[in-house]
């Protein structure tokens, strides 16, 4: 099968499950106590106000009718107001979209720049001190939360040394990796530590799998068997965690773009969530499920390149 | 007159030179101001939120203005003002060359379109502070309103930012069908011909930052006789998390930064480069309780009993929970109904003053056993409220006062408070209006809001409540409220708890700013060093 074909049929297979997204998501948004009515009107308008209120944004129409709306005007495109904002949800989600896409790569790039090398260094030198040194940093790293992480990078990089500026994340592109260097480097510290530790292991598997001594016996150049043979077969697990690394940091951007003050996807979900907004929380985690589910297929495509066994099937 | 004016002036500030040498005005800069939220839309008649009411004064003027002390007003854009005899008319005269940010001159026609939309209860939800308007009209710069019986708030409410003046020339030519349209077209476009106060807004990211713009056209002076705005604009930037705000201002990134957690007041009072302000303020934090006979769920409610609710207010050492929850930076409740800062505040202090043994007595009385069960509702995430509940759990256990904690987030408190779903929740008010009337209605007035939520229903305190709205004289009136705030002591629908401060740091370069009891950010005079 062609990776066209493959691909295609991925992009089928996601239409159920966005489908299933949306009926768990619409649910799961009314069945929390409150309503966006009372949090729009705020506690101090009359029992009359919040019901015209409600009759205006059609949370009186039975819940089937609710649900139809939602479904025929997103397969249109249309994800509704936020009540939030007063504006299209599409509009304020393609605003933060790009913030949070930039904080995510960013954090992937530093995480595999902090990790692989390390990974490396610690498999060749497997049970020596600097194996011992590196596992321990990073245990430590492992075991922090990352807000905890993000407050004290920026009490002493940004507020007292001010290498670093403590908010925002600037207009161009070298803007921008000063601006988001701090955040990126919190969750980085994170998701490395996870893939330095998986990537070791699979070092240390591939070295010491029999092609890998075959290959050194045959007197090939060092370089040449690491980079060719180790680093691919090692790769291949390091890559599916990576993937589930990257949806979990997608869910993590609700904490660091809160404490880093970055206004990307991840803030605004919690602001629509404490309004009760529904059409942008539905908007939101259509896209952190878009997202996650292109991070997978790309997952996928790379490991069967990576793997020619793995056939796309 | 005026030569003697100009002399006064100079006299005064030559003899302030010498002490002062700083007197002379800083101008221009950009002050960088970090909040805790961001504003939404800014519209004198639809701000409803607190990020965007405490910043309408900055955007557009008023007709009057609130003393500084807060208990009257003086003139604003009206040079003069008078009340009629018989209480039904109020006549203004706009000073002359009044010009809005663009350049365009403010008329009557002005005020009229203004005032008349602000009443509109189908557009504003404020509607209802200016019921007792029946027409507003304008010949030139002469301005009458006419009532439909007296009202003695109506000149605060002149002087309230839902009765600002916007520029009906730049409602008419907005794009938009209705007028909610045209003010969210007029605040996206960041427009400078929409309103007369001391800035506009010329840039907006929603939810990240904006800009406001000095208006070169304000007509107040300052110090040095020049039009204010000492400012060339302010920048604010939203960092929503307490911590980072703070090393934003450590940083030198802003040069201020508003809502200082409580538990960094000290820290940072000490800090030299940081001037920490306790502005006063209207607001307090109190707790209703559920005064119905019996529960949501049906079962009988010992709360319905004034005694066990008394108990409860004895039975609570407000000095205990202003250490533990404010570090110090807070006062008990003095009236029950409203902070020291409301006109006609009594001051009933000490309010339940802390004692046990009256507290076991009542409770006695009320014959509520051991192992009572109450449920106390916190805001889910507020170290505050979580403090207040494990401080209320030791403090009453002695009551035997089995207290158990249900955590919702604000949606949830706000709908419980409505259908009656509780038995004591955690809450605060700040003032919108310089007047008693809004927070005694919303506390105590069965019509308004049943008594914020309690059930509570006392037929005296409703004929006074709605007789102070049309008592001219100002004893009698004072006298009315006098007779409320004791009413809802005795009957203690809520537990009385504190009241706090605004607190706001600022980087050492920031003169000038105030932030007003009722939480309006005023950057009229401030001045930042560079």
């Amino acid at each position: 099968m062609s990776s066209l074909t493959y691909i295609f049929k991925r992009l089928l297979m996601m239409i159920p499950t966005f489908f299933l997204v949306m009926i768990i998501i619409f649910l799961l948004v009314r069945l929390l106590p409150g309503d966006p009515a009372i949090a729009m009107a705020g506690d101090r308008a009359s029992d009359a106000d919040i019901q015209a209120i409600r009759e205006r944004l059609g949370l009186t129409e039975p819940m089937l009718v609710q649900f139809w709306l939602f479904l025929s005007n997103t397969v249109q495109g249309d994800l509704g107001q936020s009540i939030l904002m007063r504006t299209d949800v599409i509009d304020v989600i393609a605003d933060r979209l790009p913030i949070t896409v930039f904080l995510t790569i960013y954090s992937v790039a530093l995480s595999l720049l902090i990790a692989g090398p390390l990974a490396f260094v610690a498999a060749l030198n497997r049970g020596r001190w600097p194996d011992a040194v590196i596992r321990t940093v990073f245990q430590i790293g492992l075991s922090m939360p990352v807000f905890y992480i993000g407050l004290v990078l920026l009490t002493f990089l940004a507020a007292q040394l001010r290498l670093f500026p403590v908010g925002g994340y600037g207009d161009t592109f070298g803007e921008r990796l000063y601006h988001l260097f701090l955040p990126s480097i919190t969750v980085a510290l994170y998701t490395s530590a996870i893939i330095m530790r998986n990537l070791r292991s699979a070092v240390i598997e591939v070295l010491d799998a029999e092609y890998v001594q075959f290959a050194r016996a045959k007197g090939l150049p060092s370089r040449l068997v690491l980079g060719r043979h180790v680093l691919r077969n090692a790769l291949i697990s390091t890559v599916t965690l990576l993937g589930l690394s990257i949806g979990n940091l997608m869910s993590g951007t609700l904490v660091t773009e809160t404490v880093f003050a970055v206004p990307g996807m991840g803030r605004l979900m919690l602001e629509a969530i404490f309004a009760r907004d529904y059409p942008l929380i539905q908007g939101l985690t259509l896209t952190f499920a878009i997202l996650v589910s292109f991070v997978f297929l790309m997952t996928d495509l790379f490991q069967s390149r990576l793997d020619p066994r793995m056939r796309l099937q | 007159m005026k030569m003697k004016t100009v002399l006064g002036a100079t006299v005064a500030a030559t003899l302030a030179l010498p002490a002062l040498p700083a007197l002379a005005q800083e101008r221009g800069g950009t002050l960088n101001f970090a909040r805790y939220d961001g504003s939404r839309l800014i519209d004198p008649i639809y701000a409803d939120r607190n990020p965007d009411i405490w910043m309408v004064g900055s955007l557009f003027d008023t007709l009057l203005r609130g003393t500084a002390d807060g208990n009257s007003v003086e003139p604003g854009l009206a040079e003069s003002f008078s009340v009629s005899e018989d209480g039904k008319t109020v006549s203004m005269t706009l000073r002359e060359g009044i010009l809005f940010a663009d350049g365009s001159a403010m008329s009557g026609d002005d005020v009229v379109f203004s005032l008349d939309r602000a009443r509109n209860p189908d557009l504003s939800p404020w509607a209802g502070l200016l019921g007792s308007i029946d027409t507003v009209s304008a010949d030139g710069t002469a301005i009458t309103i006419a009532l439909k019986s007296p009202d003695p708030t109506i000149l605060s409410m002149l002087a309230t930012f839902n009765t600002a003046i916007v520029s009906k020339a730049a409602f008419e030519a907005a794009a938009g069908e209705t007028d909610q349209d045209k003010s969210a077209v007029i605040f996206a476009a960041k427009t400078a011909g929409v309103g007369s106060g001391p800035f506009y807004l010329c840039g907006f990211e929603q939810g990240s930052s904006m800009d406001f713009c000095a208006n070169e056209n304000y007509w107040r002076m300052g110090a040095d006789g020049e039009p204010l705005p000492y400012l060339d604009g302010v920048h604010f930037e939203i960092i929503p998390d307490d911590a980072t705000r703070i090393l934003s201002l450590q940083a030198g990134e802003v040069d201020a930064a508003e809502f200082i957690p409580f538990s960094r007041v000290s820290e940072l009072e000490a800090d030299p480069n940081i001037d920490m302000q306790l502005y006063p303020s209207t607001r307090i934090i109190y707790s209703p309780i559920n005064t119905r006979e019996a529960r949501a769920d049906g079962s009988p409610n010992p709360l319905a009993d004034a005694r066990v609710r008394q108990a409860l207010n004895y039975g609570t050492n407000k000095e205990a929970l202003i250490g533990l929850v404010l570090h110090g930076a807070g006062q008990p409740m003095s009236s029950p109904l409203m902070a020291k800062a409301t006109q006609y505040a009594d001051d009933l202090s000490p309010l339940y003053a802390y004692d046990m043994a009256k507290a076991k007595a009542l409770m006695s009385d009320a014959g509520v056993g051991e192992g009572t069960q109450i449920t106390f509702t916190t805001l889910a995430g507020s170290a505050d409220d979580a403090t207040i509940f494990a401080a209320l759990q030791q403090m009453w256990a002695p009551l035997g006062i089995d207290l158990v904690v249900e955590q919702v987030d604000g949606a949830t408190r706000g709908a419980k408070n409505r259908s009656g779903e509780f038995d004591i929740h955690t809450y605060g008010w700040v003032n919108d209006v310089n007047d008693p009337s809004q927070v005694v209605g919303w506390l105590g007035h069965t019509p308004t809001a049943k008594a914020v939520g309690t059930g509570w229903e006392s037929a005296e305190f409703n004929t006074l409540f709605d007789e102070a709205a049309g008592e001219m004289d100002a004893d009698a009136r004072k006298a009315k409220f006098a007779r409320m705030q004791e009413l809802y002591a005795e009957a203690a629908p809520l537990l009385f708890m504190y009241e706090t401060p605004f607190a706001v740091a600022l980087g050492s370069a920031v003169e000038g700013y105030v932030q007003t009891p009722l939480g309006n950010n005023i950057f009229d005079e401030a001045t930042v060093s560079r």
